[in-house]
């Protein structure tokens, strides 16, 4: 039994077929099984089948069905002991949509971000681990800070940024911004759950079309964080099928360059920044350089002060300021 | 050696902290260097018995995450999050795949290296200080012994005394 799943790409409709082979996996067992049992059965299955991180999908999944995050924090009794047939229905009904290369985020349809455990809904893009360093950037600038201090979010998906920020520090308030309604209501629902919507504002605003609207809502902020969709168009058909399939593509795509959103976030900033404020950005590892430059020759109230690189050595966040009046009349000199 | 133990006296004063659960094995694969800049405190926090461990200092540290080799960022969706940590100058490795996130599991990969680091250094103190009781405990047995013996050959020549000396009945 094939499956078609279909993509949108980018800014111009492109349909995508991604034939992904799906069948039902092993039957249900006849006999109660013991949760490690399940566990082995499921990884090698998914080998079989060529699903990405077999193991971890399994345990993942598992464990959550036995109510826990990880396998490793399932007491090794429980584990031993056999499975309820509720359970073992459900840890199939979920493995089977694994087949269907669903991200392991999606089908328990929750992820860890830091400190923080997000309820996770297609398409709204899943926080990546690199992201969690652009917080604890964020934070050890505004470790010595007392008084107020407000942000702007461009891009929030689930509400990672924000609500990690928010969580961590309690004279913080946030403005967020997505252009999916998705997005807007998931972060919604986590700055709820999570019991910070009292200093979150959030807006279903588009950067580009209703640009005069987010310098309205967010004048005077002290920093802007985004991690701005940053692929280069022509690699998106190269992804995996966990992302092609399933993220909004809108959250992924940065145009030809990979860098049409980041570009406008550039120019927001500039704008709306205090004077010294700064703007933290996830980039692609060949962005630094072209938005040094680009912002060098184009956007004078911007100074680029630093490129930072993720736990895999790659650059990963650009750092830049808003210049005083004062500096700027200097560097027009 | 003596001024190693001179810099560990200064450096932390109380027992060792709890074992940490599942999750954290030793291995010792082959590792690369980290990248630079992590903002994290470094002293213990929060225990009621104040420990103090060892500091980190990072550039001692080889960071490794099991992620595999695809570019990274938005272009990958994993959920390995496992984090192994070296620290260089002991040779001592630490794995942490406790939680969901990478972050905390690098944090808390340092907090276990700290612990594991402090035990290794108090762990050779404490041998010394073992190793010095064993050779006064020694010391006094031998003393003992040899007070025995002197007092069974003052009794024995006694009773020989005794037993050659004519009686008055």
């Amino acid at each position: 039994m094939w499956k078609k799943c279909f993509t949108i790409m980018g800014y111009k409709s492109q349909l995508v077929c991604v034939h992904v082979r799906c069948c039902s996996g092993p039957a249900l067992p006849v006999h109660r099984i013991t949760a490690l049992q399940a566990v082995h059965s499921w990884s090698q299955h998914f080998q079989e089948k060529g699903v990405s991180e077999p193991e971890l999908s399994s345990h993942y999944i598992t464990a959550h069905v036995l109510g826990a995050k990880t396998i490793e924090s399932v007491k090794k009794e429980t584990l031993s002991e056999l499975l309820s047939p509720e359970d073992t229905q459900q840890i199939w009904r979920l493995c089977a949509k694994r087949l269907q290369r669903l991200p392991v985020q999606y089908i328990i349809k929750e992820w860890d971000f830091r400190d923080l455990t997000l309820r996770m809904k297609v398409p709204v893009f899943i926080p990546r681990p690199e992201t969690e360093e652009l917080v604890e950037i964020v934070l050890s600038d505004f470790k010595n800070q007392t008084g107020s201090l407000s942000i702007l979010e461009v891009g929030c998906g689930s509400g990672a940024i924000s609500l990690s920020l928010l969580k961590s520090l309690p004279q913080l308030t946030a403005v967020a911004l997505d252009q999916s309604e998705d997005a807007v209501n998931l972060t919604k629902e986590n700055a709820l759950s999570l019991g910070l919507q009292d200093r979150l504002q959030l807006h279903h605003l588009d950067i580009f079309k209703d640009a005069e609207a987010v310098v309205d809502h967010c004048g005077g902020v002290s920093a802007v964080v985004s991690n701005p969709p940053y692929l280069f168009t022509e690699d998106m058909s190269s992804l995996q099928p966990e992302i092609l399939c399933f993220e909004d593509p809108a959250a992924l795509d940065g145009g030809e360059d990979g860098l049409t959103v980041i570009r406008q976030v550039l120019i927001l900033a500039s704008r709306i920044l205090q004077n010294n404020g700064r703007l933290y950005l996830e980039v692609d590892p060949r962005h630094p350089p072209l938005i040094q430059r680009w912002v060098e020759l184009h956007l004078e109230e911007l100074r680029y002060v630093e490129t930072k690189h993720d736990f895999n050595n790659r650059a990963r966040f650009c750092i830049l300021q808003k210049k005083t009046n004062k500096q700027e009349l200097q560097d027009l000199d | 050696m003596s001024r190693l133990l001179l810099s560990v006296r200064a450096l932390y004063t109380v027992s060792p902290g709890p074992t940490r659960s599942r999750g954290a094995v030793c291995v010792s694969p082959g590792l690369r260097v980290p990248p630079v800049g992590l903002p994290w405190t470094l002293l213990a926090a929060g225990k009621k018995d104040a420990v103090e461990l060892p500091v980190l200092n990072e550039e001692e540290l080889e960071e490794q995450f099991v992620r595999g080799s695809g570019p990274g960022g938005q272009a990958t969706n994993k959920t390995s999050n496992c984090v192994v940590l070296k620290h260089v100058p002991t040779g001592i490795v630490v794995k942490c795949h406790q939680t969901r996130s990478v972050d905390v599991n690098r944090k808390r990969a340092r907090d276990i290296l700290r612990e594991k680091l402090d035990v290794a250094l108090k762990g050779e103190l404490s041998e010394i200080t073992v190793k010095k009781k064993e050779s006064v405990q020694r010391k006094q047995d031998k003393r003992r012994k040899v007070n025995e013996s002197l007092e069974k050959k003052r009794l024995f020549k006694e009773a020989l005394a005794a037993d050659t000396k004519p009686s008055d009945v």
